[in-house]
């Protein structure tokens, strides 16, 4: 069996058009994540969450009364999976977890007929979440980093720093697809929790990985084919390495979907976050990633021959 | 072939050692299956009489489950500076209260510590912490400084008052762990009564002076268990064993356990003679050390009465005796005696001081209490103290105003001098005056941390203790001392519980995903690649086989996020394998011969293989050092996945194709 066996696409020709496109969604995902924002999560908010499963089907408006009378009025209340399983979060966050017994006398006197189980309760200090975002941040920027610096090891410093590029491109667009995505789709549960970060870091690893793969190739043809219209030589490597992109990136994308759909509510925002990352990092490799390179490539070429070009006029 | 020859050894090792670590993990899993089916109590005692020692080896060496995984409680506490800075003030006044509640509500937004905030604030005001912490020659930058230090030694403290109330508690494989100077992370597996262990962890610790029975008394109490136990009749005991007839048994004990000893301890008490004549008035010393060296070398049998060890097996013994095979005495020339037990007896000590019946036979204003986590061992094997002391403490360690290790210059030994507030210095000279050469343990939360003899009357609340054997003991002393005298006051800055029904939910969809997860690749990479994508779901198996060998080497945790690693590793590992089939397929379309086209496909492949591994482990490695708890299960399996990765796809594959072409077949199916 061959997938895309033998292809000849001309996929830098047209990288004008790529650079538009990923700019404007990157400007609507990112608007919508100004505005609207990505929930934060337990771990980087702070406050108390306790998740219960019921024995039966509870109305989420009587929880909601229920809270409201034991003071914990504004709790967010939502289903996780079915109606049984009640996620409720506020921003309350007391000593321990007097808040999470607040909330477990409130659902037993509220619920006499209904017994539940505590599925889990976190309770977060405001400063632990303000140090989790720092050191998110520090993360992200530190994987950028050095993987800025490993490729310019291996490769020349244009082409780690456009792999780099597209790297963050991958994350901009990944942060604005999750914003859209959580605004449309409430039920997916998207969050910024400690497990999306992973999922963004992760992704950073995979496009790397993917950029690599196809770096790699142009780094054996342009010794090849010296002679050739760089252009030329890096679509040659990108449709060379196309099988294996589609290949790998199919796999790891059936891989995670199969997180997503199976892997359990705690891997969900992980699984959903990744799965945009595969798609958006097997792009910028070729449409960010190589097409930056064309582009610095073709200056220094035409400044080069400028400079060649006017000793040529001197000499005359 | 020698190259092949090499890779299949090393392969073959691999295998080896991953099994070799896998195995405690299947044994543990085995156990517990066991375990499951006994009922009766009886049942239970005798299986775990039977393998106590191996259950716990291969539950120390299993790869364990994190807590989302297996349920429990994940706690990080923080030194309460705020309270810290109350109670370490010599003078407080109004402006102090002022200025500290300004700090405190200023520190909840900023990034600079409170001590520092509240010497900004003072400054501010015209004020300094000299007016509420120093003497009047101290400067401020040393009074912040010795703050600061105060900090960090509290939450020693509270490691230790933590670590024993847990280790008292009975949590299995607690994690108990500083983080940061100001931080205490305690992860508590499988428990589920949070408010009980919320206490515990945030409880103010209890400090004791105790008084250690009469030694006679202490062996007869311990005989009423023992011939309960053997269950002999214990009305006969009473009427028939005198005090001189166990005083006669207990002269057997002595024969056997003194010739090392009395060197030991003649030693000892030498060097506390010299002590003595410098500083008479003040002076304890520890005879446990003295216990503890003999320990040292003694064999088996020198716990055991020696006339019975003669006559009997170790067996017999046992029937006959059973509590003393548990609970081994040693008696030393001055008449008193020490009991130890094994580490792997003690939670059948603990089990029976348990039961109402032997709790009945123990007087009631006496109790057993344990030593502490002792640090000697005897044939591999930590051996634990039992102390018999009156119920009712002597004095509590609210009078306790100082304590400090030292080592001291004369002797050149270590020495904790201990310091008592006026109240206490007169209790304690009552004390002391009316039990010279008696023992007083010094109890921290129901655990006996030394037990020194009194030397002599001390007044003015002064005291020596000396006879530890190192200074880290010394250390862990003034820790004790001090924990009752200046609490460590924590509080909870993050909690989280997992209950096991959640756990187990997780497990089952992380193994059914996984599960999937493979079977789809391993099936595409069939479809695709014919035999080589066979060979390439052999090294997927070898793969998951190293991932949980090494995790299991490393007695890593495995977290919900670190199956999804796991699964992502899956999608990922023949990304390798991907890269080499495509490139023989470029060879082989170019029509060069099979076996060229292999080589040159290995060899083409590896650069990308190498550098696309590299930066995906890189990303792992900084997800590892910022992610918390099961986060970093994820980038540690990740981590590992790749690396085996590396081994798996690009050597073991190869030696596949290499046996096939050395044997002259000219062709491999790559689809």
């Amino acid at each position: 069996m061959r997938f895309l066996h033998n292809v000849n696409i001309d996929f830098l020709t047209k990288r004008k058009f790529f650079y538009i496109l990923s700019s404007v969604l990157i400007v609507i995902g990112f608007s919508t994540f100004l505005i609207k924002g990505i929930t934060l999560g337990i771990d980087f908010k702070g406050g108390t969450e306790v998740l219960v499963r019921f024995a039966d089907n509870v109305d989420i408006q009587a929880i909601r009364s229920a809270m409201d009378k034991s003071g914990l009025i504004g709790s967010e209340i939502k289903t996780m999976g079915d109606e049984k399983d009640i996620l409720i979060r506020t921003a309350q966050e007391g000593e321990g977890s007097a808040v999470a017994e607040t909330i477990k006398n409130s659902l037993k006197t509220n619920f006499p007929n209904n017994s539940f189980e505590v599925l889990r309760i976190d309770n977060v200090g405001p400063k632990i979440g303000k140090e989790l975002r720092i050191s998110a941040i520090y993360a992200t920027i530190f994987s950028l980093i050095a993987i800025l610096i490993y490729l310019a090891f291996r490769f020349e410093f244009v082409y780690a720093l456009g792999a780099v590029i597209a790297l963050f491109h991958d994350v901009l667009i990944t942060i604005g697809m999750v914003a859209i995505f959580g605004a449309l789709f409430p039920a997916l549960n998207l969050e910024l929790s400690q497990g999306m970060v992973a999922a963004f870091l992760t992704l950073i690893g995979f496009s790397s990985n993917d950029t690599v793969i196809v770096f790699d190739r142009i780094r054996e043809n342009i010794k090849l084919y010296k002679n050739e219209d760089i252009l030329r030589v890096m679509n040659k490597s990108i449709n060379t390495t196309l099988s294996r992109t589609i290949i790998t990136s199919g796999t790891v994308f059936m891989t995670v979907l199969i997180l997503f759909l199976f892997g359990g509510e705690v891997n969900r925002g992980f699984a959903f976050t990744f799965l945009i990352g595969v798609i958006t990092g097997t792009y910028s490799s070729v449409y960010i990633a190589s097409a930056f390179v064309v582009d610095i490539k073709k200056a220094q070429l035409k400044r080069k021959s400028v400079r060649t070009g006017r000793t040529a006029v001197s000499k005359a | 072939m020698k190259k092949n020859r090499f890779r299949i050894i090393l392969t073959l090792l691999f295998v080896f050692l991953s099994f070799y670590f896998l195995y405690p993990t299947y044994k543990d899993y085995q156990y517990n299956k066991e375990i499951e089916k006994l009922k009766t109590a009886d049942d239970s005692l005798a299986f775990f009489e039977k393998n106590g020692a191996d259950i716990l080896n291969v539950r120390d060496k299993k790869i364990k489950l994190g807590l989302d995984l297996q349920g429990g409680m994940y706690v990080i506490m923080e030194v309460d500076v705020e309270k810290l800075l109350q109670d370490l003030a010599k003078r407080k006044d109004d402006t102090f209260s002022k200025i500290l509640n300004e700090s405190v509500e200023t520190s909840k937004t900023s990034d600079e510590n409170l001590i520092d905030i509240f010497d900004t604030r003072l400054k501010e005001k015209g004020l300094s912490l000299k007016a509420y912490y120093g003497e009047i020659r101290d400067d401020d930058s040393k009074i912040k400084k010795d703050l600061s230090t105060e900090v960090e030694n509290a939450i020693d403290r509270a490691i230790q008052v933590v670590r024993n109330r847990i280790d008292q508690y009975g949590v299995s494989e607690p994690v108990i762990q500083k983080k940061g100077s100001n931080r205490l992370l305690v992860e508590l597996p499988g428990v589920s009564n949070v408010n009980d262990v919320r206490k515990l962890l945030q409880g103010t610790a209890l400090l004791e002076f105790k008084l250690l029975i009469d030694p006679q008394i202490e062996v007869k109490v311990m005989q009423k268990i023992d011939t309960y136990l053997a269950g002999g009749n214990l009305d006969s005991l009473m009427e028939a064993d005198s005090l001189s007839e166990i005083t006669k048994q207990d002269s057997t004990m002595k024969k056997d356990s003194t010739q090392i000893i009395s060197k030991e301890e003649k030693k000892n008490d030498t060097s506390v003679t010299k002590k003595e004549k410098k500083d008479t008035s003040k002076n304890i010393t520890e005879t446990d050390s003295v216990n503890k060296n003999d320990s040292n070398i003694s064999s088996d049998t020198s716990l055991i009465p020696e006339d019975t060890t003669s006559q009997m097996s170790e067996e017999e013994f046992q029937s006959k005796h059973p509590w003393f095979f548990l609970v081994r005495p040693n008696q030393y020339q001055d008449g008193t005696v020490s009991w130890f037990v094994r580490e792997k007896d003690k939670p059948q000590v603990t089990r029976l001081l348990a039961r109402k019946e032997i709790q009945d036979l123990i007087p009631g204003d006496m109790e057993l209490l344990w030593g502490n986590r002792s640090d000697f061992v005897d044939k591999g094997e930590r051996i634990f103290q039992i102390y018999v002391v009156k119920k009712e403490p002597e004095l509590t360690g609210g009078v306790v105003s100082d304590a400090r290790s030292n080592i001291d210059p004369t002797s050149n030994s270590p020495v904790v001098y201990m310091e008592m507030n006026s109240e206490g210095a007169a209790e304690w000279a009552r004390i002391t005056g009316a039990n010279l050469h008696k023992r007083i343990a010094i109890v921290l939360d129901h655990v006996v941390y030394s037990a020194p003899v009194v030397r002599s009357k001390i007044t003015g609340g002064n005291s020596q203790i000396e006879g530890m054997a190192n200074i880290q003991e010394a250390k862990l002393l003034e820790i004790v001392l001090k924990a009752g005298a200046l609490p460590a006051p924590l509080k909870i800055i993050e909690e989280r519980t997992v209950g096991p029904s959640l756990g187990e939910d997780s497990i089952k969809k992380g193994l059914y995903s996984s599960l999937i997860a493979v079977l789809l690749v391993a099936l595409f990479m069939i479809v695709y690649y014919h035999f080589g994508g066979g060979v390439a779901d052999m090294a997927l198996l070898f793969n998951m086989l190293f991932v949980l060998g090494i995790m299991a080497s490393f007695k890593a945790t495995l977290t919900l996020p670190g199956i999804a690693g796991l699964i992502l590793t899956i999608g990922m590992a023949v990304d390798s394998n991907v890269l080499i089939y495509e490139r023989i397929r470029e060879e082989l379309a170019t029509g060069k011969p099979m076996r060229t086209s292999i080589e040159i496909g290995y060899k083409k492949a590896f650069s990308a293989i190498l550098d696309a591994n590299v930066t995906s482990i890189i990303t792992g490695i900084i997800l590892y050092q910022f992610g918390t708890g099961p986060i970093q299960g994820f980038a540690l399996t990740l981590i590992i996945g790749l690396t085996a990765n590396l081994f798996t796809a690009i050597i073991i594959t190869r030696i596949v194709f290499d046996i096939l072409t050395e044997k002259g077949k000219t062709k491999i199916n790559f689809g």
